[in-house]
C-alpha cells in the first residue's frame, strides 16, 4: 500500500472494524450469521502499525476529524464532498486527476477527501 | 426455491469458476486482483488489507465447504459480490475442517445509506446453507448457470 491517502483509508477501515467488533449489537448479528470475533487484539495491533506509518501531522488531522465527525475520510462524488454535501471548489477538483494520493481536505468541513 | 435477491450484485466479470490459488491468502489476493481488473474498485492494497484483517478477527469459513470473506471499505463504490470456486478445495481454517470450494467475497461501502450489506451477507449464508444449492454451486461452470442458481430458477 503506497501513499498517505491509502494508509489513511486503510486505517479508517480498520477503525470501523474495531468499532463494529466492540459493538455488542453488531457482534450478535454477525454471530447469528456464523461469524465469531476471535482476535480483536491482533486488529488493534494492526491499527498501530498502520498509524505508525503516517507522519504526525497527517495522523493528528485524521484523529481530529474522526473525533469531530466519526469518519475522517469521506468520498467525493460529482464534485460533492459526501461528508458535508457541499460542492468542492476548483482547487479541490484538480486533486482528482493530478494529485491522486495527496491528502486533500474539504474547505468547508475539513474532512479528508477520496475520489471514488 | 425462493429468489435470493442477490442477482443485482452479481456480474459476469465477478465470476471466477476456478481459482488457481491453493491456499487462503493467495485466494484472497487472486480475488482482489480479479476485482481490480474488472474495474469495480481501484485501491487494491486497501481492499486486500481490509479483507485480510477482517479474516483474522472474524474467520469467514462457515463450514460445509463455503467461505464468505466480507468487509466494508471507503474505496468500494457499491455493494459487490464476487463468486469463486475451487474444485480442489482450499484450507480456510473452517471449524468442521472441510476445505473450501465456494467463496463469496462481499464488499460494500460504509456510506451505503440503504444498508444492503448485512441483508446480502445473510442471503449468501442462507444460500450456501442449503444442501441442494451448495451441491449445484460445487459443479457450476458458467455465469449463466450460476445466475440461475442464485435466482432460484430451475437449471
Amino acid at each position: 500500500m503506497k501513499g498517505p491517502l491509502m494508509l489513511l483509508i486503510a486505517l479508517q477501515d480498520v477503525d470501523e472494524m474495531i468499532q463494529e467488533a466492540r459493538d455488542p449489537e453488531k457482534q450478535s448479528v454477525m454471530k447469528k450469521l456464523g461469524f465469531k470475533v476471535t482476535n480483536l487484539d491482533a486488529l488493534v495491533s494492526s491499527r498501530k502499525k498502520l498509524a505508525d506509518q503516517l507522519d504526525k501531522r497527517t495522523l493528528t488531522l485524521y484523529e481530529r476529524m474522526r473525533t469531530r465527525y466519526g469518519r475522517a475520510v469521506v468520498p467525493v462524488e460529482g464534485q460533492i464532498c459526501l461528508g458535508c454535501f457541499m460542492n468542492l471548489p476548483t482547487r479541490n477538483i484538480g486533486a482528482s486527476t493530478e494529485r491522486k494520493d495527496r491528502v486533500e481536505v474539504c474547505e468547508n468541513c475539513g474532512r479528508i477527501l477520496y475520489w471514488l | 426455491m425462493a429468489v435470493s435477491g442477490l442477482a443485482p450484485y452479481c456480474h459476469e466479470k465477478l465470476f471466477l469458476p476456478e481459482l488457481k490459488a491453493r491456499e487462503k491468502d493467495a485466494a484472497l489476493v487472486e480475488m482482489v486482483d480479479h476485482l481490480v481488473a474488472s474495474g469495480r474498485v481501484k485501491a487494491h492494497g486497501v481492499i486486500l488489507n481490509t479483507i485480510r484483517e477482517r479474516e483474522r478477527i472474524w474467520p469467514t469459513a462457515i463450514g460445509r465447504g463455503a467461505a464468505v470473506p466480507h468487509g466494508r471499505s471507503l474505496v468500494v463504490p457499491e455493494l459487490i459480490i464476487l463468486f469463486a470456486r475451487s474444485s480442489a478445495g482450499i484450507d480456510f481454517g473452517a471449524e468442521d475442517g472441510e476445505p473450501v470450494r465456494l467463496v463469496f467475497l462481499i464488499l460494500a461501502p460504509y456510506q451505503d445509506k440503504e444498508n444492503r450489506y448485512l441483508p446480502a451477507l445473510g442471503k449468501v449464508v442462507e444460500l450456501v446453507a442449503n444442501e441442494a444449492t451448495r451441491q449445484q454451486l460445487f459443479e457450476v461452470k458458467s455465469f449463466g448457470e450460476f445466475m440461475r442458481i442464485v435466482e432460484g430458477l430451475p437449471a
